[in-house]
């Protein structure tokens, strides 16, 4: 930046710089100053470059092994296998010694659990929070007086500097046991019961420890950040848009649902940030998820989402394939969440929709 | 658009959804309470003075179940550290957006990625600082934890920076330059003194954040039964002392982290009021 050289710079035109010049103190100080703020720009562009190739770096050996199979493999196997040999008929195979022969089955990694794991759990979170953060906006700008929306505001986005950790520990002692007991019996009855629900039917006992629990833990949690983005978003909607419906005779809910209809790449970007805090929240997930890495229809099956695989495996993992594998799943959920996040940015803060009537 | 709102039905109709937003806001607030108030009715009997002045105590030692000591203790160091890191750069990456973005080039990508950044998963965000801190230095360590918890504090402050820096008007920066001050003094002394009440919004946003974070810290500063402030060790901190005992096997050891709960979230509510405190003064002003 050579306009550093010149003390007043407001205008953006360097000024002819003078024929002599002596810097002075202020001069150094404008110059660091400079450098320094650049420099903390440069710092933040470094650290997603890190996060990129870094997590790509260290997933190489993972991504060279598996290739796309990664995606459709569901064995997460650590440890090599050791299976004796057997013929078609099922006898086992001996060698010359009499010894049986033994097949060693290499260690397997698959992100199919996961990713199942992961965009069930999401969906249910959205299922739960989308209707009521809507709803919520909606009560924010079009329902409650001044007086009581602030404070309502204020409630909502307190819920979103809860801890992650203390909404684990409430759904593991509080949501699970009564999930466990009170709702889940009745529900899995009801999914084995009606024809068209039998896949939703979990075969055993209900934990209160499954995608159910761990969905509706998350949908609790993106509930303030679905809320407060709508309601930003529908505020934006022109009073005469809103004044237009009510002239034209419609009713309360017509003239919402065309707030709705005109806000909506809005709104969807609100959805887009919920769904990328739910694919990569992790604590809270990971106590009432239940952990077990299995593709299982029903919701109320215990899981492993990307996040939880990754709290509960990543310390322990020994060297090589095992930590490259998890590696791998940690840059699929980084790529996965940047692309949420870069979607819902260019739609939250991009040009409003155009009316289309 | 179909309109028939002389049809009784689509009157009923809006009446219940009406209703419906209604009843929705109130859940939620409803969930809210539930919530604070299932914590705090827990964490209350479990909170004592042993909890302030004693570290975990093994099962079976004399003084079972201790307290937290360590964690408040590295929880606080942690902060201090990642805060020391975090908040100079993420000051002067917000002003750089806000004060030298008008010719650079640079400027755009720095605020897209930023915006960006804060959205990453904290538990990648832990992972890198395996990788880049933990792995190279031989061991799980402090330093590595308060820096993914500064890498988690930057963006957010780099962003409330910008925001705040741009309430202040153009004609406070022009009457200072036309006073003769350089760009550097008219931001030191003029833009900056301006917005201090709202940049220390943006850093207690950005301490309340990173306070309740567990998941950076699985892998960087790992947590430790014992009190230490050397961050060169395995670094214990309050949320993973709370995760250990709230997953562990033992009833004193849950209630212990209960009351670790109910202490973190004082903490955080403390922050939050005094967030908005600082906001609505700066709003009188």
């Amino acid at each position: 930046m050579t306009t550093t050289d010149i003390p007043v710079n407001l205008t953006g035109n360097p000024l002819p710089a003078p024929a002599a010049r002596r810097r002075s103190r202020g001069q150094w100080v404008d110059r660091i100053v400079h450098r320094l703020a650049a420099g903390s720009g440069v710092i933040v562009l470094l650290m997603m470059a890190a996060l990129v190739s870094v997590l790509f770096y260290a997933a190489a050996p993972s991504i060279k092994t598996f290739g796309l199979k990664f995606f459709t493999e569901t064995s997460w196997r650590p440890n090599a296998l050791e299976k004796i040999k057997r013929t078609p008929e099922g006898k086992i195979i001996r060698d010359a010694d009499g010894e049986a022969v033994v097949d060693t089955i290499p260690p397997v990694f698959g992100a199919l659990p996961v990713i199942y794991g992961t965009a069930v759990s999401s969906a249910i979170a959205l299922l739960f929070a989308v209707p009521m953060s809507l709803g919520t906006a909606m009560f924010l700008i079009r329902i409650a007086p001044a007086k009581l929306a602030g404070p309502v505001s204020f409630l909502v986005e307190f819920l979103a500097a809860i801890p992650s950790i203390a909404f684990g520990l409430w759904g593991l002692f509080v949501l699970a046991p009564f999930l466990q007991s009170h709702v889940e019996p009745s529900l899995n009855a009801g999914f084995g019961a009606i024809p068209g629900l039998r896949w939703l039917h979990y075969d055993g006992m209900p934990t209160g420890r499954d995608m159910l629990a761990g969905g509706l833990v998350l949908g609790i949690m993106v509930l303030p950040i679905i809320t407060a983005v709508s309601r930003d978003v529908l505020r934006a909607v022109p009073q005469t848009q809103i004044e237009g419906t009510l002239a034209l005779g419609a009713t309360w809910w017509q003239s919402c649902r065309e707030m709705l209809r005109y806000s909506r790449s809005g709104l969807f970007g609100a959805v887009m940030l919920g769904l990328a805090r739910a694919a990569g929240e992790t604590m809270a997930v990971t106590m009432v998820i239940g952990n077990v890495n299995q593709v299982v229809a029903s919701p109320l099956a215990p899981a492993q989402t990307m996040a939880s695989l990754l709290a509960n495996q990543f310390a322990e993992a020994d060297g090589g394939l095992h930590r490259s594998a998890l590696l791998q799943v940690a840059l699929i959920l980084l790529l996965m969440s940047l692309a949420f996040n870069v979607v819902a940015r260019a739609l939250v803060v991009g040009k409003q929709p155009t009316v289309t009537q | 658009m179909p309109i028939v709102a002389q049809n009784p039905m689509a009157r009923v109709y809006s009446r219940f959804m009406y209703a419906l937003c209604i009843a929705f806001a109130l859940l939620i607030i409803g969930v809210l309470v539930l919530i604070i108030g299932y914590l705090v009715s827990i964490g209350w009997r479990s909170v004592s003075v042993s909890f302030f002045t004693e570290n975990p105590q093994p099962y079976g030692s004399g003084r079972y179940p201790g307290g937290m000591l360590n964690g408040l203790v590295g929880t606080s160091v942690l902060l201090a550290v990642s805060g020391v890191v975090g908040i100079p750069i993420g000051i002067l990456a917000g002003v750089y957006l806000s004060e030298y973005s008008a010719n650079s080039k640079l400027a755009a990508p720095v605020r897209f990625v930023s915006d960006v950044l804060a959205g990453v998963p904290s538990i990648v965000v832990g992972i890198l600082g395996y990788e880049l801190l933990v792995v190279p230095l031989g061991g799980y360590n402090g330093w590595a934890g308060a820096l993914a918890l500064a890498f988690i504090m930057i963006p957010i402050v780099t962003r409330t920076t910008e925001e705040m820096l741009r309430l202040v008007p153009k004609s406070y920066r022009e009457a200072s330059v036309a006073l003769g001050a350089t760009k550097a003094r008219t931001i030191l002394r003029v833009v900056i003194p301006a917005a201090t009440g709202g940049l220390v919004t943006g850093i207690m946003l950005a301490l309340a954040r990173v306070a309740g974070e567990t998941a950076p810290l699985l892998f960087t500063a790992l947590g430790t039964r014992l009190l230490t402030v050397n961050p060169n060790q395995p670094f214990p901190s309050l949320t993973k002392q709370i995760y250990n005992y709230a997953t562990g096997p033992y009833k004193e050891q849950k209630e212990l982290a209960w009351a670790g709960i109910l202490v973190l979230i004082s903490l955080i509510l403390v922050l939050n009021v005094a967030i908005r405190l600082l906001s609505q003064r700066r709003g009188a002003r």
